[in-house]
């Protein structure tokens, strides 16, 4: 029996590789060749797309993972994507004190000076600490002058001068690549931070707080744009400055620029949610929000950290839309707020918080990636596109939460035969789902 | 739609086919097992039992957790429904497709966590999803107010069968919850626990209800941790040990210790210990507490002017009927409390300003909740996730955790508070629900506290397991811990405190020493109606 089983639940454990696998495999048996024979689907011109394509979604996928986990929803992403590409735009295009620059350049001195006062505040105790641990004490007892207040916030405020400075000088010309990459994601994380605000302090749910923001965002937006709501069109070497391009390059030929932000992002984030204490605290909230604040957890700050995250990664999402699709548009990211959480809920990590990943949802993006690839390549309507990301939602998720078993089994009127193991345990995979998850996904491609 | 209230009579009139006499005429069994077996999983968690009820009669089902009371229970009552053995009802062999199935042949059970809906009125409870219609469409809200109200009349719980449910008090949601299932026709009813969350005047209420409905012909089995309760209400107790039935007795005849060393299979010593002259100063002191909380009804004074002293090495116990403030004391003093709070803490004299659990941390306090489940634990989490929870900033560096420090606490835990768990990274949902208890109060021991604040500290505990919580809680006070236990249990009061606080509707009535505190006192202080006169004098 154990001979059977231990594979079985390695596959199952793994099953979301395994569709990933599948769907590159039928990309390549679908793909149609070139006229020397090559496969399309698999040429590294066609992969490195899809990667390209995937970033934007996986910028803000990334961030709603972590919003996600911790048992909230962020809705406000799609909005606040616009509305930082129109930003974007307009510092890229416009000299002066345009309203785009009269909100971003505060917006990332404040923004500078607090992370710096406070990633200041955390390196001196943790130095503190580390003595404290050694010398067998756990209590702090005596608080250092730089463990206090006045030095890290000195350091905080010469960081947002500096910070002020550099933004105030690109003004009166028009902004550079790395003025936008600074100034844009802090305007976003201002957004972000009156979400966390509202959830964490006026108790709002998250449900209703981004979607007041998802509103608002798209309002300031088209205000930022102008009257006509119209598209900023940004063309590099002529009205914006050419090394802007960088953004949407090969990095030495190999990968697209915005994938390394993607990666670099997804790598950077699952390193903090499975090292850090933050990682650990997210997932704490998540899994019971109760027994977390009365272990001493701050939820509140924990909370409102992840909905900065969320908005920050989705602004950084904006800056490379302008850059792929040479214009900023208010609406930009309409329904992007929606790919986010399908590609989340695919990888597997839980709406009520508390169970999942980012490698989940790294899957998930390319699934969702690769699947649009191979039904262009097919010259597929983009509707039934449409439609076969509704059906791959339903599949993946039903075999995820184990439904499938329950469901199949009640259609054969006997009690589940999973029934009791299920109860005694919280264990996502299963064995007997692996084989039918790969029976799911190859109905859906049959229908193709 | 059957008329409501006429359970009470109805045991006589026996729709089941096969019943071809009155089971209280013959004296038989009205529901029989014969050696049933289950299994979750490949562990067994019911081997061969038999067991058999008898009409009118109050059979108390007992055993330490994991012993199989729950399962049996829920295999008779239809929500288990793949089993091995036989089931009879009234003589016939039944096998029940479902919970629905039972309550149509008149088997009903009420769990543990009870499955009203709040925001109901308690009479839209009683008949949620038979509502008597008006034209086949229209709910019929007058039938179902009077048709509640006769039925609660008849068993003789006064409750507003229009309150809605969530203004109603546990023990009376519980009344509600029989209700419902003698609306239901039950003639056999099962309660899973049915008090762990009742005072002392609501289990009196309970107690006399489930009497009066035996005496009506209702045969009622019932599963309790409190032993003094099986001894006062059952007729007959069958107790459960590993799976298997060890002993189906009268209770006469039985005494207390019997029934515990048939649970446990060994003889258990409640072992009290000698009390210690509280040395030094205080740990913890508390002046003038006061607490007011917005409910349902406005604002509402929850806590008046509750002071004491804690010492070091000194366990201080808080009594009381349920909602008189013992937990919100808890609360207060841990900065977990909602509402407006005022008055002084002071932590070794100095005061102390506690907004927040993590302030409370800090300061060297710990609170082991009421409810592990919904508010102690991680559920899904590995049993080192939950051990390292309020350590896990403490053992990390610069904000990354220390993964082998946080084993190590987790190891160090298991070992001292011998956790039955396979490993540190099995699943806290998994263990039972005394090793549970034991990761609660030991994730907060990794935190070398100075005050433990204990919140019914054995709820729905086995009594092997409670042994071991006393034994630690005395361990940790010789220690230098200074301890404050709530207990509804009696019994567990006086055995752990060395002082006795007693709170009645918000304010302290008196602090008992070891020597004062009987189960008497501590009633005539925690009774309302005395609690106007001036309250107790302060520790």
């Amino acid at each position: 029996m154990n001979l059977i089983r231990a594979p079985l639940r390695t596959l199952s454990r793994t099953k979301l590789y395994w569709g990933l696998a599948l769907i590159c495999l039928i990309g390549a048996l679908l793909s149609p060749v070139t006229s020397s024979g090559a496969n399309i689907f698999l040429s590294y011109q066609n992969l490195t797309d899809v990667l390209r394509q995937v970033s934007i979604t996986g910028l803000v996928a990334t961030g709603m993972t972590i919003v996600i986990l911790l048992g909230g929803i962020d809705l406000s992403v799609g909005s606040v994507m616009g509305c930082s590409s129109v930003i974007c735009a307009m510092l890229l295009t416009r000299p002066g004190w345009t309203p785009a620059a009269m909100m971003g350049v505060p917006a990332a001195t404040i923004s500078i000076a607090l992370a710096v006062g406070f990633l200041a505040r955390f390196v001196f105790n943790g130095l503190a600490r580390g003595r404290d641990v050694d010398a067998g004490r756990r209590r702090v007892i005596v608080l250092g002058p730089w463990r206090g207040f006045r030095i890290p916030a000195l350091l905080g405020l010469a960081a947002g001068a500096a910070a002020a400075a550099f933004a105030a000088s690109q003004v009166p010309t028009k902004f550079g690549v790395l003025a936008v990459l600074l100034v844009t994601p802090c305007f976003a994380l201002t957004l972000g931070a009156i979400n966390g605000a509202l959830i964490v302090e006026g108790r709002l749910q998250p449900f209703i707080a981004t979607l007041a923001m998802m509103v608002s965002a798209l309002g300031i937006g088209r205000l930022t744009g102008g009257q006509d709501f119209a598209v900023i069109p940004v063309y590099t070497g002529t009205n914006a400055t050419e090394a802007f391009d960088v953004l949407r390059s090969m990095v030495w030929g190999l990968v697209p620029m915005p994938s390394i932000f993607f990666l670099l992002a997804i790598i950077t984030f699952g390193a903090i949610l499975r090292f850090t204490t933050f990682g650990r605290y997210v997932y704490a909230i998540g899994g019971n929000v109760e027994a977390a604040k009365l272990s001493g957890v701050k939820v509140k700050q924990v909370q409102f950290a992840a909905y900065v995250i969320s908005c920050m990664l989705a602004g950084l999402a904006g800056v490379l839309f302008v850059a792929q699709y040479r214009q900023g548009k208010p609406d930009a990211g309409s329904g992007l707020e929606l790919d986010a959480i399908a590609a989340v809920v695919i990888g597997g990590t839980s709406l009520m918080g508390g169970r999942g990943g980012l490698a989940g949802t790294f899957v998930g993006v390319l699934i969702f990636g690769l699947l649009s690839d191979i039904l262009q390549l097919q010259n597929i309507d983009s509707n039934v596109q449409l439609l076969m990301k509704g059906l791959i939602i339903v599949g993946t998720v039903l075999v995820q939460e184990q439904n499938l078993g329950q469901l199949l089994s009640r259609w054969r009127g006997a009690p589940s035969a999973l029934a009791p193991a299920r109860a005694g345990s919280v264990e996502p995979a299963r064995p007997l789902d692996a084989a039918k998850a790969s029976t799911v996904r190859e109905d859906i491609h049959e229908k193709t | 739609m059957h008329e409501a209230g006429n359970a009470l009579a109805a045991s006589n009139a026996r729709r089941t086919p096969g019943a071809a006499k009155s089971p209280r005429e013959s004296g038989g069994g009205v529901l029989e097992a014969s050696g049933v077996s289950k299994s979750f999983g490949g562990i067994a968690a019911l081997v061969g039992v038999d067991f058999d009820l008898k009409a009118g009669e109050v059979h108390a089902l007992v055993g330490e957790n994991g012993a199989g009371k729950s399962t049996l229970m829920k295999i008779l009552a239809g929500v288990h429904v793949d089993y091995d053995g036989g089931v009879r009802l009234m003589g016939a062999p039944v096998k029940f497709a479902g919970v629905q199935d039972a309550e149509r042949a008149g088997v009903a059970i009420i769990h543990q966590e009870l499955d009203l809906v709040p925001e109901l009125t308690a009479a839209d409870n009683i008949f949620l999803g038979r509502e008597p219609l008006i034209a086949g469409m229209i709910v019929d809200r007058r039938r179902i107010a009077r048709a509640a109200d006769r039925l609660l009349r008849r068993l003789g719980i006064e409750i507003d069968p229009l309150s809605r449910v969530a203004e109603l008090r546990v023990g009376e949601q519980q009344l509600v919850e029989i209700a419902k299932a003698l609306s239901l026709d039950a003639r056999i009813l099962m309660m899973d626990e049915p008090t762990s969350a009742l005072s002392s005047s609501e289990c009196e209420t309970l107690f006399k209800v489930v009497r009066q409905l035996a005496a009506a012909g209702v045969a009622i089995i019932f599963t309790s941790h409190r032993i003094d309760e099986v001894v006062a209400l059952a007729g007959r107790v069958t107790v459960l040990r590993d799976g298997r039935r060890v002993l189906t007795a009268p209770i006469q005849g039985l005494t207390r210790n019997a029934i515990i060393s048939a649970m446990v299979g060994r003889n258990l010593v409640a072992t009290h210990r000698e009390t210690v002259e509280a040395k030094g100063q205080p740990v913890l002191s508390v002046r003038n507490l006061t607490l007011d909380t917005v409910g349902v009804r406005g604002w509402r004074r929850v806590l008046e002017g509750v002071s004491f002293d804690l010492r070091r090495g000194e366990i201080l116990g808080i009594g009381g009927l349920l909602g008189s403030g013992r937990t919100e004391i808890l609360e207060s003093i841990f900065g977990a409390a909602r509402g407006w709070r005022s008055g002084q803490i002071l932590i070794d004299g100095e005061p102390a300003v506690i907004n927040s659990p993590t302030d409370a941390c800090r300061l060297g306090i710990a609170l082991v909740t009421e409810d592990r489940k919904a508010r102690g634990l991680l559920l899904a989490s590995t049993v080192r996730d939950n051990a390292a929870l309020p350590s896990v900033g403490a053992l990390s560096r610069f904000g990354i955790r220390g993964f082998a420090r946080e084993a190590a606490l987790a190891d160090d835990m298991v070992e001292r508070l011998s956790v039955r768990c396979s490993d540190i990274d099995q699943i806290v949902s998994t263990l039972s629900g005394g090793n549970q208890q034991k990761v609660v109060i030991g994730k907060w021991l990794a935190t070398e506290p100075q005050v433990l604040l204990l919140d019914e500290p054995t709820r729905g505990i086995d009594v092997g397991a409670k042994q071991e919580i006393y034994q630690l809680a005395f361990a940790l006070a010789s220690r230098g811990l200074g301890i404050i236990v709530v207990s509804s249990e009696m019994p567990e009061l006086l055995l752990l405190s060395d002082r006795v606080l007693v709170m009645c509707e918000g304010r302290q009535t008196g602090v008992l020493t070891r020597a004062e505190a009987t189960q008497e006192e501590i009633m005539r202080l925690a009774a309302p109606g005395l609690g106007q006169r001036a309250a107790g004098g302060a520790a």
